[in-house]
Formats: structure tokens, C-alpha cells, sequence
């Protein structure tokens, strides 16, 4: 017993007599995720402050006699009264390569029961977005390996394009279709060995979305592969609001490391109108002044410093933020999404009468643009989709003239062939990314005609078709695009040989 | 019942006549609490509560709470009190407390900061 008793009594001698200065508050009330803190005299804005039984807050709102907190965790055992301690810190996640593969809170915490994470460095949630000078244009290509995006709407690593739509128009489907891709890319560029392959890591942030929804991405990327390149940032619909809040920006420090570290990342924050939703709730229970819809007049720098965190910056890697808003009956002129349009270099419009029309991804190609354009496109998808859009445009403007009459000249019903052609091969389904020289391959044939005999029905198939021919064997024709990037007169004539052989072989099926 | 914009700023108005010198005059406050009386506003119970939250701040403010574990050497008291006077720049009264939570050590409370020597305290911040 005595032997027990000098173990405590040394370990009592080992503590440091130094004394430690705290900052300290009570709570006045709780109420809906927020405590209302009398004291704290000294803290932050921003900072994050311990409450009993390990629970952090956030100090938002600094006022004459009181400081406004919202409490990242559970609210339930904190009660009048308690002591609420600053700690000094801005709130700061764990960054790093070991959070591939893993599932994690606003907070950085693991949610996917894999245990804990080995994450040597931390990096603030707020963060200063990269000056002027820190940065450079955006020139090189993200591939979606969806054709319609692509081939006319490029996007390009550091840039932020915004994907909008209605519910159910297949938003979450582009974003997951991209982060498949760039974990097919990256594993085809390690096994290359090519010292100058840069992989892309995905960043995948859940704000608000249904638990299940979440586990079905979580199933999509494991099961295409792809889990091992992604982190996946979860604030569901029933963790708090303040959490759902910070979810984007935990996700933008994660992202951040692999920037400043001199890599790619990809992130994807789906989606931001939930986000301003759960940023609304906070402020009104904060009582700060409500704007229009009663959003607080400060959300457009809500979204403006998040994404301004995506960039190129020269001499390290790029963060490229694909933000996802949801429409109501298709309203693109609603205050948050105006706001994010606006933000962003580009949006990817998706329509619902083209996604019940069966054209899917349904990308409106006139109220979709990428601001970065051909900047980012290699030189190989300039080749041979550098005219898609505009004939796509005519098209659409023929077509709607086209059902009021019947006589129509060669040249309009080429047009309009050509047209119909070029809707059918860019039906795509989903979790079916294309390899940027499957995808040249199959619009070189477009551009030559291969497509022109085919009817338009069985555009689908005639595309799949040539896809499995030239992968099964052509494969090292595919490698020479890929590689050069760019259809040389000899890599022509190959394509040239293996699409007639292709469509001897179709026709003869056919 | 919260007391509302008016109260609080009346509130605040009263409270700034309560100092003198940079102390709480126990004059001042009797001389507001017979305006009060005499001047009932229209939520008096609020304006008191308010009132006494931001006397009762101030105060906290001038004194260090010291609570303590064990005995307390001779002079200890004295020490912190000139010690804080020095450090906040204002005259700072000491009392103690005994708290046998603590285990060992002292804590000082001196308006909102803490300081901490206490085992209970450390052993508070190694299980954090």
C-alpha cells in the first residue's frame, strides 16, 4: 500500500508547480447549438474555447457584455452556470496523407470506425486565401472523363467551377465521376513511372446531406477504387448546424496541405446552398442582423473567402474546388446562387428536362461555361472538340425552327444530323468516366464521319462499341495519344486504320 | 425577463455613474439605487439585475479569490495581493478559501482569469 502511495506522491512531485493563466466565462444560456457566455474577456474571434466534459466551441459573436459561442459538440450536458475556458487556438483539423482513405467530421475526427489517424501537422479551419503574386493561371487540365464537360467546358487544376441544378439532376453523380477519374488517372500515372506525374487527391465535403446519401458515395468510391486517393468530410443532416458550417472549411485546410506540399487536390463541396442554410441558422440564433431571404449580409463572404482558397499558386500544387448548388424549378437568379455564379470561373448547368429527356449528364451546353476555356484543354481535345459547342448551339437553334416545317435544305438537315449525333455520344452513364484518349478517339471519328451512316439510336452502342475495340486492341494507339497529347499526322493515319477496321467489324454486327 | 436594448444601455449609463476614481463608490450605487426608487423605470427588476451583473463584474475585477488545498504560509495572502496590484495596475484585495477539491496547490480567480497551481488543475489538463 505504501509502494502505491510514493508512486502517487512522485507522480504529484513530477507535475509543474508553474502556474497556468486561463481566460474563463460562464454560461448564461444554451439554446439550438449556441451558449451565450458571460466573461471570456480576452478571447478571439474565432477562437476556440473548451467547455466542461472536453466539448469545444467556436467565439463568434463578440459583444459588450456577453460572448456568443456555437458548440461543436453535444450541447446536452452543458447546463447554466458551467465554466467555459479559452484555449488560446484558432480551431485547427489534422491535414495530411494519412486522412486518404478515411471518413472524418467537420473537426477532423474519424466517423468510419478505422481508428485513430496519423496526422503529424494541423492547419487552421480560417485561413487567409493566397495573395496575387502566390498565384498563377490556371493551364493545366482536370479531367471530369465525362465527354460533354471535357471536350466544351474544360476545367483546369486551381480553378473553381460550380455545378448547379435542381434536385435529381445528377450533380453528386459529376462530382463522384470526378473523383473516380482522378484516382484512375493516378493509378495509370504511378504505374507509368513518369517522375512528372502529378496525382490529384479528392477531397469529397458532405454538408447537410442524408447519412445514407453519404454512405452510398462512400460504397461508389470504394467500390471504383478510388477511396484510397479521396477524404471524405462528413457534416451530415443531423450533426448541428455549426458543424455543417465549418464542414467546407476543414475541407479547404485538408485540401490546403497538399497545395502548399507541391500537389494537386480536387475538392467538392456539396453543397453550398446547405452550407448557407446551416450559416443562416447560426446567425439568426446569434441574433445578428438578417438580409435578404434572411440570410445574414455577410454570406457572400462566407463563399467568396472559401472558394478564393482554391487557387494555382507557383511554384507549389493547385486546389480546384468544384461547388455544387442546388436549384428550386430551376432558378439560377436566387440570391445564393447568383452569389456563388459569381464567385466561381464557370458553372456547370444541369437541366431537368434534359435528365427526364434520358440526355444524361444533363448539361445545358448554352448556360454552361468555364471561364478558364481552352487554357486548360491539351491540345489533342482542341483538335477534335474545339467546334463541338458551336455546332451543338446550331443545332439546338435549328432544331426549335426545324418542328415548323418540313422542307428543309441539305445543309440544315446535315446540321441537324450532325446535331443528334453529337447528343447521343455524349449519354454517359454514370460511375463510367472516360479516359481523356478514349474520349479524343471517339470525337475524331464524329468529326470524320465514322457516326454519320450509324443511326442515331444506336449512337450509344456504336460508341461503346468503338470504346471496347480501341481499349481491347488498340491499347497502345490510346497510350501515343495519351502520351503526346496531340494528333500527330502518324497517330492520325493509326486512328485512321483502326476506326475503318472498327467499322467494317460494327457494320458486318450491325 | 431578459431585459431589453433600453434597459441594458440604462443600465451601463448608471453603472458608469456608480465609479470613482476607477472603483465602485458604495455611495454612487446607494445614490442610483434611491433614483431608482424614486424614478421606477419600466422594467425595474431587469434594470436591477443588469445593474448588479456589471457592479457585481467590476468588484470581481478588485478582488483575488484565492483558494487553496492545504494551509496557507504566513504572508502568502499579502504576496498575491501586491503581486496583482502590480500586475493589473489597480488596487487588488485578497481572500481566501479553503477547497479541498484541489488536492494540492492554489488557485487565484482575479475577475475572469484563472491561475492555476492547483494538482486538480493539472491533472484536469493531462486528461484533457
Amino acid at each position: 500500500m505504501g509502494n502505491v502511495i510514493e508512486q502517487i506522491e512522485q507522480q504529484i512531485a513530477r507535475l509543474s508547480t508553474k502556474a497556468v493563466k486561463k481566460n474563463t466565462g460562464h454560461i448564461r444560456t444554451v439554446a439550438d447549438g449556441v451558449a451565450k457566455i458571460d466573461g471570456l474577456s480576452e478571447v478571439m474571434y474565432n477562437e476556440m474555447v473548451q467547455f466542461p466534459g472536453g466539448t469545444i466551441g467556436i467565439a463568434l459573436n463578440l459583444e459588450q457584455d456577453e460572448v456568443g459561442c456555437v458548440v461543436l459538440g453535444d450541447v446536452s450536458q452543458l447546463k447554466e452556470g458551467d465554466e467555459v475556458t479559452t484555449t488560446g487556438k484558432l480551431l485547427s483539423v489534422p491535414v495530411g496523407k494519412g486522412l486518404l482513405g478515411r471518413v472524418v467530421d467537420a473537426l477532423g475526427r474519424p466517423v468510419d470506425g478505422k481508428g485513430p489517424i496519423e496526422a503529424a501537422e494541423t492547419y487552421p479551419v480560417e485561413k487567409i486565401a493566397p495573395g496575387i503574386m502566390a498565384r498563377k493561371s490556371v493551364t493545366q487540365p482536370l479531367f471530369t472523363g465525362i465527354m460533354a464537360i471535357d471536350s466544351m467546358i474544360p476545367i483546369g487544376r486551381g480553378q473553381r467551377e460550380l455545378i448547379i441544378g435542381d434536385r435529381g439532376t445528377g450533380k453528386t453523380t459529376i462530382c463522384i465521376d470526378t473523383i473516380i477519374n482522378q484516382a484512375r488517372i493516378n493509378k495509370v500515372g504511378i504505374a507509368s513511372g513518369n517522375k512528372d506525374f502529378r496525382p490529384v487527391y479528392s477531397i469529397y465535403v458532405a454538408v447537410g446531406q442524408k447519412q445514407s446519401n453519404v454512405v452510398r458515395t462512400l460504397s461508389a468510391l470504394e467500390a471504383a477504387g478510388a477511396l484510397e486517393f479521396t477524404i471524405i468530410v462528413a457534416a451530415t443532416a443531423a450533426d448541428n448546424p455549426a458543424n455543417q458550417y465549418l464542414a467546407p472549411f476543414s475541407g479547404a485546410a485538408i485540401g490546403e496541405w497538399f497545395m502548399e506540399n507541391g500537389m494537386d487536390a480536387l475538392i467538392v463541396y456539396d453543397d453550398l446552398s446547405k452550407h448557407a442554410v446551416a450559416y443562416r441558422q447560426i446567425s439568426l440564433i446569434l441574433k445578428r442582423p438578417s438580409g435578404r431571404e434572411a440570410y445574414p449580409g455577410d454570406v457572400f463572404y462566407l463563399h467568396s473567402r472559401l472558394l478564393e482558397r482554391a487557387a494555382r499558386l507557383d511554384g507549389k500544387g493547385s486546389l480546384t474546388a468544384l461547388p455544387v448548388i442546388e436549384t428550386q424549378a430551376g432558378d439560377v437568379s436566387a440570391y445564393i446562387p447568383t452569389n456563388v455564379i459569381s464567385i466561381t470561373d464557370g458553372q456547370i448547368f444541369l437541366e431537368t428536362d434534359l435528365f427526364n429527356q434520358g440526355i444524361r449528364p444533363a448539361v445545358s451546353v448554352g448556360l454552361s461555361v468555364s471561364r478558364v476555356g481552352s487554357a486548360a484543354q491539351i491540345k489533342v481535345t482542341k483538335q477534335v472538340g474545339g467546334k463541338l459547342k458551336g455546332e451543338l448551339a446550331q443545332f439546338r437553334e435549328l432544331a426549335a425552327f426545324a418542328q415548323f416545317g418540313s422542307d428543309l435544305d441539305a445543309k440544315t438537315k446535315a446540321t441537324l444530323e450532325r446535331g443528334a449525333r453529337i447528343v447521343e455520344l455524349f449519354k454517359q452513364p454514370q460511375l463510367n468516366p472516360l479516359a481523356i484518349e478514349v474520349q479524343a478517339s471517339i470525337l475524331w471519328a464524329l468529326q470524320k464521319g465514322y457516326f454519320d451512316s450509324i443511326e442515331v439510336k444506336n449512337i450509344v452502342q456504336a460508341a461503346n462499341s468503338f470504346r471496347e475495340y480501341l481499349t481491347a486492341r488498340r491499347d497502345s494507339l490510346l497510350t501515343l495519344i495519351r502520351t503526346k497529347a496531340a494528333l500527330a499526322p502518324e497517330i492520325e493515319t493509326d486512328l485512321k486504320a483502326a476506326a475503318d477496321e472498327w467499322k467494317a467489324t460494327f457494320a458486318a454486327k450491325a | 425577463m431578459a431585459a431589453d436594448k433600453k434597459t441594458k444601455t440604462l443600465a451601463r449609463q448608471l453603472f458608469k455613474l456608480s465609479i470613482v476614481d476607477g472603483r465602485v463608490s458604495a455611495d454612487q450605487v446607494s445614490g442610483v439605487l434611491g433614483w431608482i426608487e424614486k424614478h421606477p423605470p419600466r422594467h425595474p427588476l431587469a434594470l436591477l439585475q443588469v445593474y448588479q451583473h456589471l457592479i457585481a463584474t467590476e468588484l470581481s475585477r478588485s478582488q483575488a479569490i484565492i483558494s487553496h488545498a492545504g494551509p496557507l504560509a504566513d504572508g502568502v495572502v499579502s504576496r498575491i495581493e501586491q503581486s496583482m496590484t502590480q500586475k493589473y495596475r489597480r488596487p487588488i484585495t485578497a481572500s481566501a478559501n479553503r477547497d479541498s477539491s484541489l488536492l494540492a496547490g492554489i488557485r487565484v480567480r482575479v475577475g475572469d482569469d484563472v491561475y492555476e497551481s492547483s494538482v486538480a488543475g493539472q491533472l484536469a489538463a493531462l486528461s484533457a
